[in-house]
């Protein structure tokens, strides 16, 4: 079960012809797939459309009713991989994954798709991971779409709309014969809103209702030498103008009128509601997207339609384009075909607004007041525009300056996270056998990169770790150490790592954290989990797996025995044998197993059954405040207060209420031979009589010793 | 109604906090009375712990209303379009301000005086927490109407989770265009811990109606308890800004160990007095001293540890934080002693040979003795029993010989150094701070006032550094030592300080 369990929420999914749905983008995009009628939808997780894979699971009773298959995928090269049954048959399919970096994992059986093309529709909703909250390279999908010809949709982030764009996008797909991508910003997968439901459709062909004969055999349908030359020219010659046609035909973009003829906005639709709000606060629109400027909103973002486009630019003066990121993939286009119609409207994009970073509310104000300005338009005074954009931005300087220079609280290891032992273990190796080269990986691992770690020299992608230290390890004096969880491994580590690195017969060190979930994207399950949606233990194993591919260094430790992993490490950074060290780091997710852990716990407390609580403390007059094992552990259950020691000025440790007992305090001090000032509490609750017997006399012998006086 | 305007509410929290059901409240309560709302938000990995933002909009005029027009609302927060912050620390109050959501003409703030310090605020040696004077002055200037209380408290109180009391904080402040009790039937409809939650919504909402002053903190501070000895009057006697400082290392030596150790502390403390008298200090050179001194004077040996660990205040602090009424409980205590440790408490002689053939055979530093010791059963409080007894041996033991000396070089230096200014007494003073803890961390403050009173001190006290760049060099050495544990930033400091005096010799 996944860390957000949307059990109650699928229930929207049932609505029928009429009823109001309220919710998340994500579950509007779910419900919609259900109305276009699927016949199979998978994907991989990862924010901000880990939710939408979360719902999927939830909904598979709601879908098994319908024939939906679903499939949880182990990379994102398997989910685009599936959308080839729309190659053949007349099926609809949706495939889900964080983007840019899923797409790049699914580039491969992308290009393979969108050559051949497909008769059914076939849907893939990107999580466009760009700006604030995004946790990845920032480049543009779009690129994706104009090389691979995939149709690129980008709603106005308003339910209605992105509802209405995912069942536009069957169709477009299935009439032009090309894949389609709709993306979602983080903020739209996460928007709440509302709109009118239709009724669920089944598949014509689906699991409920099979196929009978497989396709015939058609080469056309092969992404293969010779058809590859002609599909290219497919793709331009038929496809291209079919979509245009479709697009133009259903309305997909929209324009909204303005007073102010001689300027237009050409905006993706989902930097739309920025655009409006930022016009509306320097007093040229109002709430409701009335609008002075003219504006040509891009619900399909690629291709473009010149048609369309031409008619929105002529006689026009200036236009502006507001497309977030780099390359200018649209200004270039709307300058080309502008050219070619030989329409002389000036063009405004980068320049106005930044080259690179997101679009944010004070960008766009800055943006629009430097484009009226450029523009010098009849009928409005651009100079008032500009004092009004100064106004509304120029607090800002002050503001910051008063509070000073706040450090960033970037993401952490939770409290008890097994991976935070890890890195202590391998902070101390590091002391004593001197710094080595981290090859770090995507993974709540990669928070080792921040304090109090700071660990980690490259990170290459996802299960990459091993594989970018191919050429490091060579080149080096110490050995490398890798770092990869399990989900990192059996999406893309076992082979671009492990067995590349074995084939080569590589030295190397690496470190697979076994936590049993992908746990970054919401402790979804993976191949070596312990249950699986379907209940089962899907029954592979990192161990056997690496065992049977030849690893023969091989070793397992619970990660929270510090002291055995700063051995283990030391002994695979000084062992003369060569070949791959592989360390299994084995701990399952604090936050899935406290989701467990407590539910029980509440019913043993409920049926009177023992239960005993432990929790770290520090006592706060041997603490002396040097915070050596807050170095070592950066827990956030392990945090500071003022020294009860009316002569000491350094704040002491402290552990708070949410220390789950995990018994890191305990190991590091230990391992790290630190300060005496910790202890382990456990209480025990609902005693046994024997527990109370105990605990009676223990405190009748102790209290004849105890001392009179509190000491200093 | 066309002038109407979204009202906007920007939720400033930490991952896992509860934000996200605290926005569905919001959006529920606002959905009741058919107002079109929005929220959105930033989830990802900000979940874990990082700070992240939920942000809402409601349009003040129901959809009934509207004529089937549709408001256009934002997705994200927009500078200065904020008409209320909510923030459930203070740091992420200062980070919404520093975005410039927080302007003079509009927002509300409210926000938590409570702080959840970041990993580098936690992780320096000294202290690393941020100014929260300047956070709530920030907090003042920047707002239009500001509500500073501790929601941590609140909640703790409340037994809720303190997104429930920002809730009750939003519902009382009246900017949001829905009634309280749309908000408390949000809580209802969703079904979870209704109580405990609607407890610390009434929480937050009496506090937004009483407009509390933030919070008193206590200061937490624990001082020693008062002996009967006329030590005190003496120690009462010592100029009013030192009185305190002196007063406490009366009691704390006392304690520590006996009235003579006390009296020796007093003993000490005269010739700094009169150099601070001498160098027109007012005090400020015997108060700082009379601190570092007493707690120098008191070093963590292991039968202080002892001590601490079997006192009965102890035993009752941890049974209220655990929560125990009644039940039994086991306390386990990590001790890690090596030789070193365990020749603190030996006669000088007989430490110094073992730590002799310790050292030849390189069982320094590599062999400890891993113990886990529970204070609550007979055999281990016996063995806390029996360490804290040897106080009585203490003034003849190994360690105790090694720290006064260090204490008596130290004193000598500071009663030196006020002969050439009593600023550089003080800085000299100061580096007493450098040496503490157990183990590796006061080997290493050891070496590292060593190398400060070598490199720094002795060459300022040797006329071999002008004065004035003396007492910044003691200063930024110190500061410089506790940067990092490895020492980087306090060589790269200790080399500068070489180079700058070294610099005007070769012009010359």
């Amino acid at each position: 079960m996944a860390e957000r369990s949307f059990r109650k929420e699928v229930e929207a999914l049932k609505l029928g012809d009429g009823e109001t749905f309220r919710g998340e983008g994500i579950l509007a995009v779910t419900k919609a797939l259900l109305q276009s009628g699927v016949a199979y939808v998978g994907g991989y997780q990862g924010a901000p459309v880990s939710h939408l894979l979360d719902v999927l699971v939830d909904a598979e009773d709601i879908m098994a009713e319908l024939g939906v298959h679903l499939e949880t995928c182990a990379n994102e090269a398997s989910a685009a991989a599936m959308l080839g049954a729309s190659i053949n048959y007349p099926l609809r399919g949706a495939v889900t994954w964080k983007s840019i970096v899923g797409t790049n994992v699914a580039a491969d059986a992308l290009s393979n798709l969108s050559s051949p093309g497909v008769i059914g529709g076939a849907l893939i909703i990107i999580g466009e991971d760009y700006g604030e909250g995004a946790s990845v390279i920032q480049e543009r999908s779009y690129a994706y779409a104009m090389k691979s010809s995939i149709w690129l949709l980008d709603p106005r982030p308003d339910l209605p709309t992105i509802v209405r764009m995912v069942e536009k996008g069957f169709e477009l797909s299935e009439s032009s014969h090309a894949p389609v991508m709709l993306e979602l910003r983080v903020r739209a997968c996460h928007v709440t809103g509302s709109f009118t439901a239709k009724d669920n459709r089944a598949s014509a062909a689906s699991g409920l209702n099979r196929i009978e004969t497989p396709a015939r055999f058609d080469y056309a349908k092969l992404a293969h030498p010779p058809l590859t030359f002609a599909q290219e020219k497919l793709k331009v010659d038929e496809r291209l103008p079919a979509a245009q046609a479709f697009a133009r035909e259903h309305k997909l973009n929209e324009f909204f009128d303005g007073d102010l003829k001689d300027l237009g906005i050409v905006v993706l639709g989902g930097l739309t509601n920025t655009v409006l709000r930022a016009l509306e606060r320097l007093g040229l629109a109002d709430n409701f997207g009335n609008t002075r400027i003219p504006i040509y909103c891009l619900n399909l973002a690629y291709p473009l339609i010149p048609d369309e486009l031409k008619a929105f630019c002529v006689g026009k003066t200036d236009v502006l384009i507001v497309e977030e990121g780099f390359p200018d993939y649209i200004e270039q286009s709307v300058n080309t075909e502008l050219r070619r119609a030989d329409i002389q409207t000036r063009i405004h994009g980068k320049g106005a607004l930044p080259k690179a970073g997101e679009y944010t509310a004070e960008v766009m104000l800055r943006g629009l007041a430097n484009f009226v300005r450029d523009a010098k338009p009849a009928g409005l005074d651009a100079a008032t525009i500009v004092a009004k954009a100064d106004a509304l931005t120029g607090h800002k300087g002050a503001a910051a300056a008063a509070v000073g220079d706040l450090p960033p609280r970037p993401p952490n290891f939770c409290t008890g996270c097994p991976e935070r032992p890890v890195f202590a273990a391998l902070k101390l190796t590091q002391r004593d056998i001197g710094a080595t080269h981290i090859s770090a990986d995507i993974g709540c691992h990669s928070f080792a990169t921040f304090a109090p770690f700071s660990m980690g020299n490259s990170i290459l992608g996802y299960g990459m770790s091993l594989a970018s230290a191919a050429a490091v390890a060579p080149n080096m004096q110490r050995r490398p150490i890798s770092i990869m969880g399990d989900g990192g491994f059996w999406h893309n580590g076992l082979i671009t790592g492990v067995a590349s690195n074995l084939f080569n017969k590589n030295d190397g060190v690496l470190i697979v954290m076994q936590n049993g979930y992908t746990s970054a994207t919401g402790q979804q399950y993976m191949p070596s989990s312990v249950a699986s949606r379907q209940g089962s233990a899907p029954g592979m194993d990192v161990e056997s797996t690496l065992r049977s591919f030849g690893v023969k260094w091989l070793r397992t430790v619970r990660t929270y025995s510090v002291a055995t992993m700063v051995k283990t490490l030391k002994e695979a950074m000084r062992t003369a044998e060569t070949g791959l060290k592989v360390i299994i780091a084995d701990g399952e997710c604090q936050l899935a197993r406290q989701r467990r852990v407590r539910a029980e716990d509440a019913v043993k407390l409920k049926v009177g059954e023992r239960v005993v609580r432990v929790k770290f403390g520090v006592d706060d007059e041997i603490c002396t405040g040097d915070h050596s094992c807050i170095r070592l552990s950066g827990c956030p259950s392990l945090t500071v207060k003022p020294s009860p020691d009316p002569l000491r000025s350094d704040p002491v440790a402290s552990v708070i209420e949410s220390c789950v007992g995990c018994g890191l305090c305990g190991e590091v001090a230990h391992a790290a031979v630190l300060c005496p000032s910790f202890y382990r509490a456990e209480l025990v609750q609902n005693p046994t009589w024997w527990d109370r017997a105990l605990h009676r006399v223990r405190r009748v012998v102790i209290s004849w010793l105890a001392p009179r006086e509190v000491a200093a | 109604m066309s002038d109407a305007r979204p009202v906007t509410l920007l939720i400033a929290a930490l991952g896992g906090e509860g934000g996200g059901v605290l926005t569905d409240w919001i959006v529920t309560a606002a959905e009741s009375l058919g107002l079109p709302v929005q929220s959105t938000s930033i989830p990802g990995v900000a979940q874990r712990t990082g700070a992240t933002t939920y942000y809402v909009e409601i349009f003040p005029v129901p959809y009934a209303d509207l004529g089937g027009k549709r408001p256009v609302l934002s997705l994200a927060p927009g500078i200065g379009d904020v008409d209320m912050v909510v923030a459930s620390e203070l740091m992420e109050a200062g980070r919404a301000i520093a975005n410039g959501f927080v302007t003079r003409d509009r927002t509300l703030l409210v926000s938590s005086t409570s702080r959840v310090y970041l990993t580098v605020e936690k992780m320096a040696m000294g202290d690393g927490r941020y100014d929260p004077e300047r956070l709530a002055k920030a907090v003042e200037q920047s707002a239009k109407d500001h509500l500073l209380f501790d929601m941590e408290a609140a909640a703790k109180q409340s037994g809720a989770i303190v997104s429930a009391v920002m809730l009750g904080a939003i519902a009382g402040s009246g900017r949001l265009p829905v009634p309280v009790e749309a908000f408390e039937a949000a809580i209802r409809h969703d079904g979870k811990a209704v109580e405990s939650n609607l407890s610390g919504f009434r929480a937050g909402l009496s506090a937004a109606r009483d407009q509390l002053p933030a919070a008193l903190r206590r200061s937490g501070k624990r001082p020693a308890k008062p002996t009967l000895a006329n030590l005190e009057a003496e120690a009462a006697a010592t100029p009013e800004a030192a009185r305190a400082f002196v007063t406490e290392g009366v009691r704390r030596l006392a304690a520590y160990q006996d009235l003579p150790y006390a009296r020796l502390y007093l003993d000490r403390l005269k010739p700094i007095a009169e150099a601070d008298a001498r160098s027109g200090m007012n005090g400020k050179l015997l108060s700082e001293t009379a601190r570092h001194l007493a707690v120098r004077m008191s070093f963590e040996d292991v039968i202080r540890v002892a001590e601490a660990k079997i006192a009965p205040a102890r035993f009752c602090r941890i049974e209220s934080e655990i929560a125990a009424k009644d039940q039994p409980y086991v306390i386990t205590e990590f001790l890690k002693p090596g030789i070193e440790e365990l020749c603190q408490v030996l006669p000088p002689r007989l430490a110094r040979a073992i730590l002799r053939v310790a050292e030849k055979r390189g069982w320094l530093g590599t062999v400890y003795f891993g113990m886990e010791l529970k204070t609550t059963t007979v055999w281990g409080y016996l063995r806390f029993w029996t360490l804290a007894k040897l106080k009585r041996f203490r003034p003849k033991s190994f360690r105790f010989q090694e720290e006064q000396a260090v204490i008596v070089g130290w004193l000598a230096l500071v009663s030196h150094s006020s002969r050439l200014s009593g600023e550089l007494a003080l800085e000299v003073a100061e580096c007493a701070r450098l040496i503490k803890g157990y183990g590796d961390t006061w080997k290493r403050g050891m070496a590292n006032y060593r190398a400060l009173e070598g490199r720094v001190i002795s060459p300022a006290l040797a006329g071999r550094i002008p004065l004035r760049v003396g007492i910044d060099a003691i200063a930024s050495a110190r500061t410089a030592a506790l940067v990092d544990p490895d020492g980087e930033s306090l060589t790269r400091a200790l080399a500068a300080i070489e180079q700058q005096v070294a610099m005007p010799l070769a012009a010359e």
